[in-house]
C-alpha cells in the first residue's frame, strides 16, 4: 500500500499535505507517528471520567493534528466534536464521539496497513 | 354633451344678468320715489309750521295795531270829540303811535281824513260790510302817490264834519311795515311768502313777483305745453281758498321744484302763500340719488362679476373633468389594444419554439439510430426549450407583478459574485455576436450588501441581454458600477449601475413607453428580435420594489444607456482581513478610471501599484524599474489594449526580463478562449473583471508563492531568520515535530515547551534577547496559550515585548481577537503554513 493509497483509504487529502510538507518521506514519517499520538487515548479517558474540559482539549488536539496531516475525514468529525464540547457536555456530543471513534479506527486501520508494508 | 352644458350655462348667465339688472333698477326707482315723497312730507310739515308761525305773527301784529287804534278811541272818547281842539289831540296821539294815516269813516263809505294823503280802498266791499256790522277790520288802500297802505278800522261813533255819525276810526300803516315785520321777504332764508286775496290778487308782494295776480304768476311759471299743470294748480288753490282749507302742493317747474303752502289770515279776506324752492334740497336729493344709483350699479356689477367668475370656473372644471375622462378612456383603450396585440404576438412567439420542439422530436424519433442527427435535433430542442422557458418566465413574472404578488427576498449578497455570474452568463452571447465588452467598477466600498440577489441578477440580465440583442455585431457594450454615500443614512450605500451600448437605440416616443407592459417597438428591425416585451416592465417593477430609480437615455442609431440607482443596506458581515505582502505592482489598462480604482483597491489590501494606459508605456516602466528597489513583483495586464495588445505586451516583457515576473491577464472575456495563446506568451494567470477588492485578493493570493521564489526577497528574509532562536509552545508531540521539521528549513533554532507554564519558565530562564519570537499554541494543559502570553507580557524584562504569534486550529474572529487582547502580536491558523509563519516572523522580528 502506497502512501497515496493510504490517504485514499483514510479519506484524506494527499496533494494538500504533500504541498505543505513537500516530501513524501516526511509525510510518511509523520503519518506513522500518528499511531503513537496519545490524544485519542486522552479523549477516551477523559470522556469516561467525565472531564469534559480535558476531552475538549484532546479533541481539539486531534483536530489540529488532522489539519497538519490533512486527514480530512477525521478532521471533520473531530472538529464537530470540538465545537460540541467547547462549553461542556452537550446532547449532540454523544453521536459525535461515536463518529470520531469510527473515523479514528478507519484512519488507524489505514495507517497500520501502511506500517505493515513499510516495516516489511 | 359639451354644447348642452355650454348652452345651459350661457342661458343661465343671461337670465341672471337680466334679473339682477331689473331688481336693482326697480330698487333704485322705488327708493328714489320714496325719498321724494318723504321730502314732500317733510316740506309740508315744515311749511305748515312756518306759515302758522307767520299767521300768528300777523295776528299779533294786527291785534297790537288794532288795540292801538282802540286806545286812540279810548283816550279821545266820541262824547268829547267836539271841535278842532279835540281833533288835534286825536291826530297828535295817532302820529305818536306811528300811523301814516288817520280818518273817520261813515257807514256809507265816506272818509273824513284827519291827516295823511288821500286814499282809495282797494277792495272796499267786504271792508264796508264789516264796518256796518261794527267789526274790527283790516284792508288795503292806495294813496295818491301809489304807496300801499294797510288800513285798520275800529268801530267808533264820532261826529263827522258832515254832521253824520262815523262808523269807524281808520288808521293806516305802510304795507312795507307788515312785510318787514313778518319777514315775508327775508333774503337769508330759502322761503318767501305772499299775501293774496281769494281772486289771486296780491295784498303784499315779495321776492321777484311782478304780476298783479298770483294765479297769473303760477300760470306764468309753465311753458305753453304744460299749461294744464298751472291751470290745475290754480283751480285747486282757488277751491281750497273758497272752502277755507289749507293747501299744500309741489310745483315742478322745468327741472326746479317749488313747494307752496296756502293758509287763511285772520281779520281779513287774505291768504298767506309760502313758497319754498327745492333747488338746494333738490341738489342734495339728486346727489343722494346719484350715489344711490352708483352704489346700485356697483353692487350689481360686483354680484354679476362674482357670478360670472363662479360660472367660468365651474365651466372650466367641468371641461377639465371631461378631458381627463377622455384621456383615461383613451389610455384604457390603448392598454387593452396593447394587451390583445401582445397576446397575438405571444401566441405566435410561443408557437414557434413549440413547433420546433415537436418537429425536432419527430425527426429524432424517425432517425433514432442516426446518433449525429439525434444530437443535432436535441441541441435544437434545447435551444427552443430555453427560449420558450424564457418567454413563459417573463409572462409568469408579469402576471405575478400585475397581481401584486411579487415580493423581495432580501439576503446578504456579494456584489462581486453577482457581477461575476452576470459576466459569465453573458459571455457566450457576446462572443457569438463578436461584440466588445467592458466591465468597470470603481469606488466600491461595500462589496457585501443586503438585496434580493435573484432580482438584482434579473435586472442586470434584462439590461445586458437587451443591450446584446439590440447591438449589431462588433458593437460595444459597457457595464459600469460604482458606489457613493446614500441619502438614506449610514447603514445604506447607493449603488449606480450603468449599462451602455452602441446599438440601434430607441425613438423618443418609444422611450416614453419603454417601461410599460406589453410594448415592443414596432419596427421591422425589431420584429425579427424575439422577446415578450415584458423585460423592461419587469425590470422597472423590480427597481421600484427596491425603492430605486431607473433612467434611460437613447438616440436612434447611436445607442442606449440605462442608469439604475439602488440604495442597499450594508451587510453586517465580518470581512476577512485581506492583506497581501508589500508588493510593487503595475496595472495596465486603457481605462484610466479602472486603473485608478484598481490601484486604490490594491492599496487597501497592502499593495503599492502604478498604472499605465497602454502596452508601450507599461514596457518602459517595467524596464526602468527592473533591478531597482521599485521592481514590480506582479503585473496586471488588460487583454484589449490600444496599440500592442495585452498578449503581445506580455511577450515583450517576458523577453526582456526572461520571465522573472508573473503577468496576470485581466479581462471581461472568457479566459478559456484565450488561455492557450496567453500561456504561450508567458502569462501566468487570469483574473476576471470586474476587479473588486476581494477579486484582486483571491486572485493574487495564489501568486504569493511564485513571487517569493522568484524575487530575491526571501534570501534577505532568510538572513533575518537564519539561526534565530524560537520558542515553540505545543502540547502535542506530533504537531511539534511537524512544526519543527517545517520551520527548521528556514534556518530557525527551535526549542520545545510542552505547555504554557514550561514555555513561561523557559523564557524566564533564558538570557535577555536569546529568543527572537514565541510561537504559541492556545489549547494546552496546565496553562493555556492565552495565560502564557499574559504571563510573558507581565514579566519585568527588557524583552518582555517579544513577538508572540498564536498558532491554533480555531480561526474564528473572536479567537483571533482574544489572542490580540492577551498581548499576542498575530495569529496563524493551522495547518501550519511555513510561508505565512515566515512572513509574520519577518514582520515582527527586529
Amino acid at each position: 500500500m502506497s502512501l497515496n493509497e493510504c490517504y485514499t483509504a483514510l479519506e484524506g487529502n494527499f496533494d494538500d499535505v504533500l504541498g505543505r510538507l513537500r516530501s513524501e518521506k516526511l509525510v510518511q514519517k509523520f503519518v506513522l507517528k500518528f499511531l503513537n499520538d496519545g490524544s485519542y487515548d486522552l479523549l477516551c479517558r477523559s470522556l469516561e471520567s467525565g472531564d469534559y474540559q480535558e476531552a475538549f482539549r484532546a479533541s481539539h488536539t486531534i483536530k489540529g493534528v488532522c489539519q497538519n496531516l490533512s486527514f480530512t475525514k477525521l478532521y471533520a468529525s473531530s472538529n464537530k466534536l470540538t465545537e460540541a464540547l467547547r462549553s461542556g457536555w452537550s446532547e449532540e456530543a454523544g453521536p459525535l464521539v461515536e463518529e470520531v471513534k469510527k473515523d479514528y479506527q478507519q484512519t488507524i486501520g489505514a495507517i497500520q496497513e501502511l506500517q505493515k508494508e513499510a516495516g516489511a | 354633451m359639451k354644447n348642452k352644458t355650454t348652452r345651459f350655462l350661457s342661458a343661465s348667465i343671461i337670465i341672471i344678468f337680466v334679473l339682477c339688472v331689473a331688481v336693482f333698477s326697480y330698487l333704485a326707482y322705488y327708493m328714489n320715489r320714496q325719498s321724494a315723497e318723504t321730502i314732500n312730507e317733510v316740506g309740508t310739515i315744515y311749511m305748515t309750521g312756518m306759515s302758522e308761525r307767520i299767521s300768528i305773527h300777523f295776528r299779533t301784529t294786527i291785534e297790537l295795531r288794532l288795540s292801538q287804534v282802540d286806545a286812540l278811541v279810548k283816550t279821545c272818547p266820541p262824547e268829547a270829540y267836539r271841535g278842532t281842539e279835540k281833533k288835534e289831540f286825536l291826530i297828535y296821539n295817532a302820529k305818536a303811535r306811528d300811523f301814516d294815516y288817520l280818518a273817520l269813516c261813515s257807514k256809507e263809505g265816506t272818509f273824513e281824513m284827519l291827516y295823511g294823503d288821500q286814499i282809495s280802498v282797494t277792495d272796499p266791499e267786504p271792508f264796508f260790510t264789516s264796518l256796518s256790522h261794527n267789526e274790527k277790520k283790516v284792508a288795503v288802500a292806495t294813496d295818491s302817490k301809489g304807496n300801499s297802505l294797510i288800513l285798520l278800522a275800529v268801530p267808533a261813533l264820532y261826529m263827522m264834519n258832515s254832521g253824520e255819525t262815523s262808523a269807524a276810526l281808520v288808521a293806516g300803516i305802510p304795507s312795507d311795515y307788515i312785510k318787514n315785520l313778518l319777514a315775508l321777504d327775508e333774503d337769508n332764508t330759502l322761503m318767501y311768502s305772499h299775501i293774496i286775496r281769494k281772486d289771486g290778487s296780491f295784498v303784499i308782494r315779495s321776492g321777484d313777483a311782478y304780476r298783479e295776480n298770483y294765479f297769473d304768476r303760477i300760470r306764468g311759471f309753465y311753458d305753453d305745453d304744460q299749461l294744464d299743470h298751472g291751470e290745475q294748480c290754480v283751480e285747486e288753490l282757488a277751491f281750497a281758498m273758497e272752502n277755507n282749507q289749507n293747501y299744500s302742493n309741489v310745483l315742478e317747474i322745468g327741472d326746479e321744484r317749488r313747494h307752496i303752502y296756502c293758509a287763511r289770515l285772520p281779520f281779513s279776506e287774505w291768504y298767506l302763500v309760502t313758497i319754498m324752492p327745492y333747488g338746494v334740497l333738490n341738489d342734495t336729493m339728486g346727489q343722494l340719488n346719484r350715489q344711490w344709483g352708483n352704489m346700485v350699479i356697483l353692487s350689481c356689477s360686483l354680484i354679476l362679476f362674482a357670478l360670472l367668475f363662479v360660472f367660468v370656473r365651474y365651466f372650466q372644471m367641468t371641461r377639465q373633468q371631461l378631458r381627463d375622462l377622455e384621456e383615461a378612456r383613451l389610455a384604457a383603450v390603448e392598454a387593452s389594444k396593447a394587451k390583445s396585440e401582445f397576446l397575438s404576438n405571444m401566441s405566435h412567439d410561443i408557437r414557434t419554439p413549440m413547433n420546433a420542439i415537436v418537429g425536432m422530436t419527430a425527426i429524432a424519433t424517425a432517425n433514432i439510430d442516426n446518433t449525429k442527427q439525434v444530437q443535432n435535433c436535441l441541441r435544437k430542442i434545447t435551444l427552443s426549450s430555453k427560449n420558450l422557458l424564457g418567454l413563459i418566465n417573463d409572462v409568469l413574472d408579469m402576471s405575478k407583478i400585475e397581481s401584486g404578488k411579487m415580493t423581495l427576498n432580501v439576503d446578504q449578497v456579494s456584489l462581486r459574485e453577482v457581477m461575476e455570474s452576470i459576466v459569465n452568463i453573458v459571455q457566450p452571447q457576446i462572443k457569438m455576436k463578436k461584440q466588445q465588452f467592458e466591465v468597470t467598477i470603481r469606488d466600491i466600498s461595500e462589496e457585501n450588501v443586503c438585496c434580493d440577489s435573484v432580482r438584482l441578477n434579473q435586472i442586470l440580465l434584462n439590461l445586458l441581454s437587451n443591450a446584446i440583442k439590440f447591438t449589431a455585431e462588433g458593437g460595444r457594450i459597457r457595464v459600469d458600477m460604482y458606489q457613493e454615500l446614500s441619502p438614506k443614512g449610514e447603514e445604506f450605500i447607493r449603488n449606480h449601475i450603468r449599462v451602455e451600448d452602441t446599438g440601434i437605440g430607441m425613438s423618443p416616443e418609444f422611450k416614453e413607453k419603454i417601461f410599460d407592459s406589453f410594448t415592443r417597438e414596432d419596427r421591422t428591425r425589431v420584429r425579427k428580435t424575439e422577446g415578450t416585451g415584458l423585460g423592461m416592465a419587469i425590470t422597472k417593477y423590480i427597481v421600484d420594489a427596491m425603492e430605486g430609480t431607473i433612467e434611460v437615455q437613447s438616440e436612434q442609431g447611436k445607442g442606449t444607456e440605462f442608469h439604475v440607482i439602488l440604495d442597499m443596506e450594508k451587510a453586517a458581515v465580518h470581512e476577512m482581513d485581506m492583506v497581501l505582502p508589500l508588493w510593487n505592482m503595475l496595472v495596465v489598462d486603457d481605462d484610466q478610471i479602472l486603473c485608478e480604482s484598481t490601484v486604490s483597491s490594491l492599496k487597501e489590501i497592502g499593495v503599492d501599484a502604478d498604472w499605465a494606459l497602454d502596452g508601450e508605456s507599461a514596457l518602459e516602466m517595467v524596464k526602468k524599474n527592473h533591478r531597482t528597489s521599485k521592481e514590480y513583483q506582479i503585473i496586471l495586464l488588460d487583454w484589449k489594449l490600444p496599440g500592442i495588445d495585452g498578449i503581445e505586451t506580455a511577450r515583450r516583457i517576458n523577453n526582456s526580463l526572461k520571465g522573472e515576473i508573473p503577468i496576470i491577464l485581466i479581462s471581461a472575456y472568457d479566459w478559456n478562449d484565450i488561455e492557450t495563446e496567453a500561456r504561450a506568451a508567458g502569462i501566468s494567470g487570469f483574473i476576471a473583471k470586474p476587479l473588486f477588492k476581494s477579486t484582486l485578493f483571491y486572485g493574487l493570493r495564489q501568486y504569493m508563492d511564485a513571487v517569493e521564489s522568484v524575487t530575491e526577497k526571501p534570501k534577505e528574509a532568510d538572513k533575518i531568520l537564519e539561526g534565530a532562536h524560537i520558542l515553540l509552545a505545543e502540547d502535542n508531540e506530533l504537531n511539534w515535530e511537524i512544526a519543527s521539521e517545517l520551520l527548521s528549513e528556514l534556518g530557525l533554532q527551535l526549542d520545545w515547551a510542552e505547555n504554557g507554564r514550561i514555555c513561561v519558565d523557559m523564557f524566564k530562564q533564558s538570557p535577555a534577547g536569546y529568543y527572537s519570537a514565541v510561537l504559541m499554541d492556545i489549547r494546552m494543559p496546565e496553562m493555556t496559550g492565552y495565560e502564557a502570553a499574559r504571563a510573558i507580557r507581565a514579566l519585568v524584562r527588557e524583552d518582555a515585548d517579544i513577538p508572540i504569534i498564536a498558532m491554533t486550529a480555531d480561526a474564528f474572529a473572536e479567537d483571533i481577537k482574544r489572542c490580540l487582547d492577551c498581548g499576542m502580536n498575530a495569529h496563524v491558523a493551522k495547518p501550519i503554513d511555513v510561508r505565512e509563519v515566515a512572513r509574520l516572523l519577518e514582520k515582527y522580528m527586529k
